[in-house]
C-alpha cells in the first residue's frame, strides 16, 4: 500500500503533480500523432486542450488535505520572509516582545508558586492558625480550652518551637525543630515517607522521646538508612528513638520554624494550667461545612468568656486562614510586581503595535498592489495578521527563554524570606498561558494595523506613491500610543523611584550598633556536660578570654539574643514606687541578657552609667541596662541610674533590679520599627540560663570584633570554643554585616525588582518614542523640504518637529503622574520614610522621562533640520 | 468549466456530475487521468468532454476522500503514470450518486413533460 496523501510532504506531491500531468500531455501528443497530426500540431493542441497548466495546479493543489494550514504555513513562510528583509524592525520588536513577555513569565511563576499554589497539604484551604494579635503564640491552659471547647474545628493541635542538640557521631549540631501535639501531623493530611506519625499517647512524659526525622536531615546525618526507624540518636542529651522519616519537600510549620527538621511530640501536661508562658502556635482544620466566619465567631466568644475568667489572658485572638498567614506578608509587594511586570508588557505591545503600525503604513503601496492583483480583503488581513502572529510567536519563544533565565536568577536572589521559595520553578501552565498571552499580543495588536491597511483606498494609495496616504487617523492613532507609553513608564519610574528612596531610608537607619566587623557564633550546651549547675558561669567566661586571645579579635561578649537574627522574649515589668499594673496590663520589655563586653564590641554606646561586670553574679544585687527609649518615657526628667525596676509583672514580692546604664535605642528584630522598650540583664544573674537544662535557654551567642575580616576569624573562634569542650554544639555563625543584609533582604529584592521593571519600561517608551518620531519625520520630508525651500531656517524645522513629539510626551506624561498618584496609594504598606506622593520622586521622574522623550524626538528633528530641501523635495 | 471549442455539440456538465462520471469510469478498470478523459469522451460519442483543469483536482478531492486510490504504474510505452481505482467506499459513492442523479432525471422530466399546469398553483 502507499501512503496516504496527506501524509506526503508537500515537495513530493508537488513532484508528482508535475509528473502526473506531464504524463496526461505525453500521452494526449502521443495519441494525436498516432491520429495522424503532426508532432508539433499535437503537442501545440494538446496542450492548449490541457489548458492553464499553472491554474490546473493551483486548483488541484487546492484540493489537498488541510488546505488552511497549507496557507497559514505559505504565509507564515511569507511573514518570515518579509521579516527577514527589515532585520532592524524585527531584531527591536522580538526584543521588546521577549522583555515583556520574559520579564511576565518570570514573575507569574514567583506569584503563582507563592501565592496561588495551595500549601503542600491535603485540602489547605481549611487549615487556620490561633494567634495572639495574628502573630503571637498561646499559653497552653488557653490552647487546652481552645481545644476542649470549640465545635468548628475537626482537629486542633499545637506546636513550640525546639532547639535539639544532635550529639554523637560526627560535628555536634544544633537542629531547629518543633515540638508538636500528636493532632498536629494528621490534620496536615500528610503521609511518613516511612514509619508512622505520633500516637495520642506519645504526647506524655516518658512515652515522648520519639522522633521523626525530615528527609534532608535523614540523608544528611543518616546518610539515607533504610533501617534507620527504631534507631536511637541522642538529643540534647537524651536518648530518643526515630519513628518515621517525612517525605521530600515537607516543610512545617509553614509561616515560623519553616527550617525545621525535626519534630517530637509535645507534652503539656506540666503546663496545663500554665496561662502567662505564651509559646505555642495553634493549628486547626476547619470541619467539613463550616465557615472561617463561623469559626472565627465561635472563638471569639469563647476567648471573651476565657478572658473574664482569667483577665489578660485571652486578648485579640485571632483565627487566620494558614495560607494567609503564609503569604499574607509577601502579598502587596507581589501584586505590585505582577502590576509592573503587567506594565511593562503593555508597554512593549503598545510599542510593537505602534511598529506594526507605522510598517503597515509604509506597506501601503505594496497592498494596494495585492488588491489591485486581486487579492481579497480577508486574504490581506491574514497575510498581515500572519505577519504580526509569527512576531509574535518569536518574541514568545524569546520571552520564555528569558522568563526560564529570569526565573532561576530570581531564585538566587531571592532573599531567604519569600516563603515557600523551592516552589518556584516555571510552571508548564504558565508557559502555554504566557505563550497564548503572546499569540493574542500578536492579533490584538496585529488586527488594528491589519483592518486599517487593508480598507486603503487603492487610487489613492498607488496615486499618492505610497507616502502620504497613511491617513490622519493612524498618525493619530500612534501618537495616543506614544503619550500612553510614557504614561505607563512615568507610573513604573515613580514606583521604583519611592521603593528606591524608602530603600535609602532603610539604609540610613541606625541600628544603634556598628555591624562592621563583628561575627556572630552560637553555642549551645543542653544535652552536653556543660549543662550542669555550676558549669555554665565557668565556661562562659572562659570562651570570653579565648576570643579575646585569639589574634585579630578587639573585643568579645556574650547575649543570650543577638539583635535581628535572634529570638525576642517580651517581659512584663513594673517601676518601683509606681502603681502596680492589672494583670494582663503590664507593659512589656524586650528582654536581653549580656556578659561584659558585649555592648563595646557591638558598638553600641552606653550613654549613661556602666556595662555588667564580672562581678554582677547570682551572689550581687541584680542589675539591668535600660534602653533610652525606655529610660525617656518612664523617667522623662530624672537621671534613671539607681531606679529600680522588675521583670517578674505583677508580683507581689518583686526581685527589684538597678538600673545601672541607659543604652542607646538599638534596632531589635524588624528593621524599620520604632524603638520599643528594652532591657539587658546580666547574664550571670538570670539563674534559668545559667542553669536550665531546657535548650532554648541553654545557649548563649558570642560576638567577636575584629579590625579584619570578619567571617577569617571564623575557624579560630571555633577551636578556641572546641579547645574547652570538643562535644559544644556550635550554630548560626554569620557576620554582623549578612544579619543586617538579610534584614533588608526584601525591601533590596523589591526595589531591584521594580528598578529593573522600570529601567525596561523607560528603555522601551525611548523606543517607541524615537521610532514613532523618525517615522513621522521621514513621513514629512517632503513638507519639511518644502518649508525649508520656502525660507525656514533649520533651526524652525528642529523646533517644529521637537515640539510635536514634547507635546505628545507632556501629555503622557500628564496622565502618568495622575495615575501614578492612584496606583502608588497601593503599595503604601511597602514604602519606608517617603509617602506614596512624594513631589521630588514625582518631579525627577518626569524630568527623567521628558529629557527621555526630548532626546527621542531631537535626533529624528535633527536629521530633518539638516535635509537638503532638493533631495526632500525629490523624495518620494 | 467545461471547453466547448472544438467540439461544437458538447455539453456543459452540470455541477457535481464530473465525480458521478470519474467513479463510473473507473469501474470499467483501473485507469490514468487522461485514460479516464478519453473513456468518458469515447464513451459517450465524444459529447463530453472532461476539462483537465477540472479532472485533477476531482481526482484528488476524491482520493482524499476515499472514494479512489492511486498508484504509480509504469504504461505500455514507459511511461510512468499515476493510475486511480475505485476503492469500496468509491463504490458506495457511486451507488449514491447514481441514485441522486436517477432522482434528479425523474424530476426533470415529469416538470418537461407536463403540458400544463397543476391543480392549485394557478396564478
Amino acid at each position: 500500500m502507499r501512503l496516504r496523501l496527506p501524509f506526503l510532504s508537500r515537495g513530493r506531491r508537488e513532484r508528482e503533480l508535475d509528473e502526473e500531468l506531464a504524463a496526461h500531455l505525453a500521452m494526449a501528443t502521443a495519441d494525436r500523432i498516432a491520429r495522424g497530426e503532426s508532432p508539433e500540431e499535437a503537442a501545440t493542441s494538446a496542450r492548449r486542450e490541457l489548458g492553464n497548466e499553472a491554474l490546473v495546479k493551483e486548483s488541484t493543489r487546492a484540493q489537498w488535505g488541510s488546505g488552511s494550514l497549507e496557507r497559514l504555513l505559505q504565509d507564515a513562510r511569507y511573514g518570515l520572509r518579509i521579516l527577514r528583509r527589515s532585520p532592524g524592525f524585527t531584531t527591536v520588536a522580538v526584543v521588546t516582545l521577549a522583555l515583556g513577555i520574559g520579564a511576565n513569565t518570570a514573575i507569574l511563576s514567583v506569584v503563582d508558586a507563592i501565592l496561588l499554589r495551595p500549601l503542600a497539604y491535603a485540602d489547605p484551604d481549611r487549615l487556620v492558625v490561633m494567634l495572639h494579635k495574628g502573630r503571637n503564640p498561646a499559653a497552653p491552659g488557653n490552647f487546652l480550652d481552645w481545644r476542649a471547647q470549640n465545635h468548628s474545628f475537626e482537629s486542633t493541635g499545637a506546636a513550640e518551637l525546639w532547639s535539639a542538640n544532635l550529639t554523637g557521631a560526627g560535628t555536634p549540631e544544633k537542629l531547629t525543630a518543633l515540638k508538636m501535639t500528636p493532632e498536629i501531623l494528621p490534620m496536615l493530611g500528610v503521609q511518613p515517607l516511612m514509619g508512622r506519625f505520633f500516637l495520642p499517647s506519645e504526647g506524655e512524659a516518658g512515652r515522648d522521646h520519639v522522633i521523626l526525622l525530615a528527609h534532608g536531615l535523614w540523608k544528611r546525618r543518616f546518610g539515607a538508612d533504610p533501617d534507620v526507624i527504631g534507631k536511637s540518636v541522642m538529643l540534647n542529651g537524651e536518648a530518643y528513638a526515630v519513628i518515621g522519616v517525612m517525605p521530600p519537600g515537607f516543610v512545617f510549620a509553614p509561616f515560623w520554624a519553616t527550617e525545621s527538621e525535626l519534630w517530637a511530640p509535645l507534652d503539656l501536661r506540666a503546663r496545663a494550667a500554665s496561662r502567662e508562658s505564651a509559646s505555642l502556635r495553634v493549628f486547626a482544620r476547619l470541619k467539613k461545612g463550616v465557615s472561617l466566619a463561623a469559626a472565627r465567631q465561635e472563638m471569639a466568644s469563647i476567648t471573651a468568656a476565657l478572658e473574664r475568667e482569667f483577665p489578660g489572658t485571652n486578648r485579640d485572638v485571632q483565627v487566620i486562614a494558614l495560607q494567609e498567614k503564609v503569604v499574607g506578608g509577601v502579598r502587596p509587594a507581589l501584586l505590585v510586581l505582577l502590576g509592573a511586570v503587567g506594565l511593562v508588557l503593555l508597554i512593549a505591545c503598545t510599542n510593537v503595535a505602534n511598529m506594526l503600525l507605522a510598517r503597515s503604513s509604509a506597506r501601503q503601496k505594496e497592498i494596494a498592489l495585492r488588491a489591485a492583483l486581486g487579492a481579497s480583503r480577508g486574504r490581506t488581513i491574514r497575510q498581515l495578521l500572519t505577519e504580526s502572529l509569527v512576531l509574535a510567536s518569536a518574541g514568545g519563544v524569546a520571552g520564555l527563554a528569558l522568563g526560564a533565565w529570569s526565573v532561576r536568577v530570581l531564585v538566587t536572589l531571592a532573599p531567604p524570606f519569600l516563603p515557600r521559595l523551592s516552589d518556584i520553578r516555571l510552571d508548564p501552565r504558565i508557559l502555554v498561558a504566557t505563550f497564548v498571552l503572546s499569540l493574542l499580543t500578536g492579533v490584538a495588536f496585529g488586527l488594528a494595523p491589519a483592518l486599517q491597511a487593508s480598507s486603503v483606498h487603492l487610487q489613492d494609495a498607488l496615486k499618492d506613491g505610497g507616502a502620504a496616504g497613511s491617513g490622519r487617523q493612524a498618525g493619530r492613532l500612534r501618537w495616543v500610543f506614544v503619550a500612553a507609553e510614557v504614561a505607563i513608564a512615568i507610573v513604573l519610574l515613580v514606583g521604583a523611584g519611592l521603593m528606591m528612596r524608602s530603600f535609602v531610608a532603610l539604609r540610613r537607619i541606625d541600628p544603634g550598633f556598628d555591624p562592621r566587623g563583628v561575627v556572630t557564633m552560637e553555642v549551645s550546651v543542653a544535652g552536653t556536660r556543660q549543662a550542669e549547675i555550676g558549669r555554665r558561669p565557668v565556661l562562659y567566661r572562659e570562651i570570653l578570654e579565648r576570643f579575646a586571645a585569639v589574634r585579630g579579635v578587639r573585643s568579645a561578649g556574650a547575649i543570650n539574643h543577638v539583635p535581628i537574627a535572634g529570638d525576642i522574649w517580651g517581659w512584663p515589668y513594673q517601676i518601683e514606687g509606681r502603681p502596680r499594673p492589672r494583670p494582663g496590663e503590664s507593659p512589656t520589655a524586650a528582654y536581653r541578657a549580656v556578659m561584659p563586653g558585649y555592648f563595646a564590641t557591638m558598638r553600641l554606646p552606653i550613654l549613661r552609667g556602666r556595662d555588667v561586670a564580672l562581678t554582677d553574679t547570682s551572689d550581687a544585687p541584680g542589675v539591668v541596662l535600660v534602653n533610652a527609649f525606655l529610660a525617656g518615657r518612664v523617667w522623662p526628667h530624672q537621671d534613671p541610674i539607681g531606679k529600680r525596676i522588675a521583670l517578674d509583672g505583677p508580683d507581689d514580692n518583686p526581685s527589684w533590679l538597678t538600673v545601672i546604664g541607659v543604652v542607646k535605642n538599638a534596632v531589635q528584630s524588624n528593621w524599620a520599627a520604632d524603638p520599643d522598650d528594652e532591657v539587658y540583664l546580666s547574664l550571670l544573674q538570670r539563674r534559668a540560663l545559667m542553669e536550665s537544662p531546657q535548650p532554648q535557654e541553654a545557649y548563649v551567642t558570642f560576638v567577636a570584633r575584629t579590625d579584619w575580616d570578619p567571617a577569617a576569624l571564623v575557624p579560630s573562634l571555633r577551636a578556641a570554643v572546641w579547645g574547652i569542650d570538643r562535644t559544644l554544639p556550635i550554630s548560626e555563625v554569620h557576620t554582623m554585616q549578612e544579619i543586617v543584609s538579610s534584614a533588608n533582604g526584601r525591601a533590596r529584592f523589591q526595589t531591584l525588582l521594580l528598578a529593573a521593571f522600570a529601567a525596561a519600561s523607560a528603555l522601551l517608551s525611548a523606543i517607541g518614542i524615537y521610532g514613532v518620531m523618525s517615522y513621522a519625520v521621514s513621513k514629512r520630508t517632503r513638507e519639511i523640504g518644502v518649508r525649508m525651500a520656502l525660507g525656514a531656517d533649520p533651526a524652525d524645522v528642529l523646533r517644529l518637529v521637537v515640539k510635536q513629539g514634547m507635546a505628545v510626551a507632556l501629555a503622557g506624561a500628564g496622565a502618568g503622574l495622575a495615575a501614578a498618584l492612584l496606583l502608588t496609594r497601593l503599595m503604601s504598606s511597602l514604602l519606608y520614610g517617603v509617602g506614596p506622593a512624594d513631589p521630588a520622586t514625582y518631579a525627577g521622574v518626569a524630568a527623567m522621562l521628558l529629557t527621555i522623550a526630548l532626546c527621542a524626538s531631537y535626533l529624528p528633528a535633527r536629521r530633518a533640520a539638516h535635509l537638503d530641501p532638493m533631495k526632500a523635495l525629490r523624495s518620494e | 468549466m467545461v471547453e466547448r471549442e472544438p467540439y461544437r455539440d458538447r455539453i456543459e456538465l452540470l455541477q457535481g456530475t464530473l465525480d458521478l462520471l470519474v467513479l463510473k469510469a473507473l469501474t470499467w478498470g483501473a485507469q490514468h487521468g487522461y485514460g479516464i478523459t478519453q473513456a468518458i469522451r469515447a464513451t459517450s460519442r465524444e459529447a463530453l468532454q472532461v476539462d483537465t483543469g477540472s479532472l485533477y483536482p476531482a481526482l484528488h478531492r476524491l482520493e482524499r476522500e476515499g472514494a479512489i486510490a492511486s498508484e504509480w504504474k509504469t504504461s505500455d510505452n514507459n511511461q510512468r503514470v499515476k493510475v486511480y481505482r475505485l476503492t469500496a467506499a468509491g463504490r458506495r459513492k457511486l451507488t449514491e450518486e447514481r441514485s441522486r442523479w436517477d432522482r434528479l432525471l425523474e424530476a426533470m422530466s415529469l416538470v418537461l413533460e407536463r403540458s400544463k399546469a397543476p391543480s392549485g398553483t394557478e396564478s
